[in-house]
């Protein structure tokens, strides 16, 4: 892992601080509908590494997803990018970063290729060869210009992952990816996050399916969390 | 990347960041343009709301062309008003079902712009056809023909407020479950301003009132929506996504 | 400074405060409004134009001053919510809507009873009144959107997005149905700008009276933003404390 380290695409702005983590969480507090859901939550996510947030329905992880990238900001604590606190950078964090919920920010009217242009553009635009490779790495070959409400729910799925191939963020954040994907693309799905991590990206992620990736898995449990504090 | 990048010095930076910038705006006006193409049947909606609406006054009101004349300017300000909050609805409900607002927050790219992008697409969609539409209604109202020039403009200055105002009460409203009727009570109050100084130009041309100070205001309340309102629709947005 | 600000920030603090001061504000407005009102309906002189209409200046302006500063009030409180994430000042902003209408509400019936002796008819479309009217439909917006969103805290955010938008739309609303009203008709030479130049015995009252009525103001809006802490705080220790204390009594 260490070798790949070194040709990785990701270059951090100084070697000499490669040990920091790429993202931290410092005593986060978060309280939603009178239920503290984590209070005095701390982590750290590390460049080439890989995360999956754990914890039974309702636990918070989807919240916690959400803080992470600033889309809620129900909570109190620290959220810490490369070593600085994130919004403070938002601008940089952001480029950083991609982001897939539950819902896959995929347009019912628009085709695949139009979805995708504009989800490149909103981070850095992308030729079309690159989209269309991504649209075939994920199975969609042939229905690049098919628009998205013709679609199956797996399908629409897989133009949400074909961001991650598309884009240049180091820092994945997907929650429930799994979800609706077949049996192939749960491995294709797979394979990829092992890539990603293997070229010295970061994913975080929350799932309820069994992950067997090549690359070690670290791990948050919100519930173990809940229960010691 | 973002490392090798502000390596090269902080104006080259700075350029390429203005320019992925005008990218973004540019995709997103582009995106949500070929979606309303793509639902041509939609597109027609506001124009033929406008339509139906202002040829209720006739038949309200009296098809007497005296009287219509004396309330021609007003008729077709109000309608279109109402035409441009009908169409409101489309401007950040679907992006928000699907998950695409998201995105939008997401981009690294300021918010201010790619919220002026929608709202700019939103004015070419509903807006500009009802201006364009403007001068047939108004001849049907027997608008007297010095007087056209004038409504045609100050619906175009006008217009583009419409769209700015409203969309601040859709991004306000849009995570509601049942919005009913409280998006057009909460922008209708705001749009007053415009509404008054829009019908009073058309009015006054017809009795050779000169207008500098009509066009003077209107162009000052849209710069200053133009300057402010995407800020607080972004505002807005984050909100409701929260 | 910071530390009294965010000393002011605490809801417990207010409440605590808020009860030593509340006895003294309600003195103080009895007074006023007993002077006031004794003084501005017996002793007056009255109008050599207007009559003994007059009198109802001395309701109609006070409350429509007020009914024009809730506005501002709201977008400041607004601003501290979004900013400073202060919890009392979103509980004020709520409290000032409901209290802001009201008044705009009596201004404009107070206003319609005026305009019914004067001018012959109960409404107007006079610029002063217009105004209020549109502003009375932006307190409207922001109570709805208030009870639409189920949230607290989304709501309080989206609240005070609006009162600043509002707030910066209602000088434009008053200028704009102002310079309408001017030209579209010469505006009635009787109006309240008459009393302006007037000897000391009909301005002093009438400030004695806008002074009662904003410490009336300040007492439903403390009354509002209390009851407000209470059903925030109501898990809070102090709260139960002080719910206990009152059983025994």
């Amino acid at each position: 892992m260490t070798t790949n380290l070194q040709n990785s695409v990701f270059s951090s702005p100084s070697p000499s601080i490669a040990a920091q983590p790429l993202l931290q969480a410092r005593q986060l507090f978060c309280e939603r509908d009178e239920r503290i859901l984590f209070s005095g939550l701390d982590f750290e996510l590390f460049a080439g590494q890989l995360m999956q947030v754990m914890g039974s329905n309702g636990s918070g992880k989807t919240s916690l997803l959400r803080i992470l990238c600033g889309l809620n900001d129900h909570f109190e604590g620290d959220i810490l990018w490369r070593g600085e606190p994130a919004s403070e950078q938002r601008e940089q964090y952001l480029a950083s970063l991609l982001y897939i919920g539950h819902r896959a920010g995929v347009n019912r009217i628009l085709t695949p290729r139009e979805n995708l242009r504009w989800s490149a553009a909103l981070h850095s635009p992308v030729d079309d060869h690159r989209i269309e490779a991504a649209l075939a790495r994920v199975g969609l070959r042939a229905y690049e210009d098919i628009p998205c409400r013709n679609l199956s729910a797996g399908q629409t799925q897989r133009v949400a992952l074909a961001r991650l191939l598309i884009s240049q963020a180091i820092l994945w954040v997907l929650d429930e990816p799994f979800t609706t994907l077949d049996v192939q693309g749960v491995k294709d799905l797979e394979l990829l996050l092992a890539e990603h991590v293997a070229a010295g990206g970061s994913v975080l992620l929350t799932t309820h399916h069994q992950l067997s990736v090549s690359c070690e898995v670290g791990r948050l449990n919100l519930d173990e969390m809940r229960r010691l504090s | 990347m973002s490392g090798d990048i502000r390596s090269e010095g902080n104006s080259n930076y700075e350029l390429q960041q203005s320019v992925s910038t005008w990218t973004a705006f540019c995709a997103t006006l582009k995106r949500d343009l070929l979606i309303a193409f793509k639902r041509r049947n939609d597109l027609l909606n506001p124009v033929m709301f406008f339509l139906i609406v202002v040829s209720l006054f006739p038949l309200g009101v009296s098809p007497d062309p005296m009287e219509l004349t004396r309330i021609s300017a007003g008729v077709v300000w109000v309608s279109a008003l109402l035409a441009s909050m009908l169409s409101l609805d489309n401007l950040y409900r679907a992006d928000y079902e699907d998950g695409s607002l998201e995105q939008l927050l997401l981009s690294p790219q300021p918010l201010y712009f790619l919220v002026l992008a929608k709202n700019i697409a939103h004015w070419l969609i509903s807006g500009l056809p009802v201006v364009i539409l403007s001068p047939l209604l108004a001849y049907m109202l027997y608008l007297p023909a010095e007087a056209y020039t004038t409504m045609v403009l100050t619906l175009l200055i006008g217009t583009p407020v419409l769209s700015l105002f409203g969309s601040i009460g859709v991004a306000l409203t849009v995570g509601l479950g049942s919005r009913g009727l409280i998006l057009a009570v909460i922008v209708l109050p705001l749009t007053t301003p415009v509404l008054i100084i829009g019908a009073k130009a058309v009015t006054d041309v017809m009795f050779g009132v000169p207008l500098a100070s009509h066009f003077a205001l209107l162009g000052a309340i849209l710069a200053l929506a133009l300057v402010m309102s995407p800020l607080a629709s972004a505002a807005a947005l984050r909100i409701s996504v929260n | 400074m910071w530390l009294w600000f965010s000393k002011l920030g605490s809801p417990r603090w207010f409440y605590e405060l808020s009860s030593k001061w509340l006895p003294w504000l309600y003195a103080l407005m009895f007074v006023m409004l007993g002077v006031g009102l004794v003084w501005a309906l017996l002793f007056v002189p009255a109008d050599y134009q207007q009559g003994q209409t007059i009198r109802i200046m001395y309701v109609h302006v006070p409350v429509a001053s007020i009914s024009l500063a809730c506005f501002p009030l709201m977008a400041i409180a607004g601003t501290i919510t979004l900013v400073w994430k202060m919890k009392l000042a979103d509980m004020v902003a709520k409290s000032v809507a409901p209290i802001g209408a009201w008044f705009t509400g009596l201004a404009l019936a107070s206003g319609a009873i005026w305009g019914d002796q004067i001018w012959g008819t109960w409404w107007a479309w006079d610029a002063r009144l217009t105004s209020l009217l549109i502003q009375f439909f932006l307190f409207v917006g922001v109570i709805a959107l208030r009870s639409a969103i189920e949230s607290p805290d989304a709501a309080a955010k989206a609240c005070a997005v609006l009162a600043i938008v509002g707030a910066i739309n209602v000088p434009i609303i008053k200028y704009s149905v102002e310079w309408w009203n001017t030209l579209h008709q010469p505006a009635s030479s009787i109006s309240f700008d008459a009393v302006a130049p007037n000897p000391p015995e009909i301005w002093v009252p009438l400030v004695i009276m806008i002074l009662a009525v904003y410490v009336f103001f300040a007492i439903s809006l403390i009354l509002r933003t209390r009851n407000e802490i209470l059903q925030r705080e109501r898990r809070a220790q102090w709260v139960m404390d002080l719910v206990a204390r009152d059983q025994q009594k």
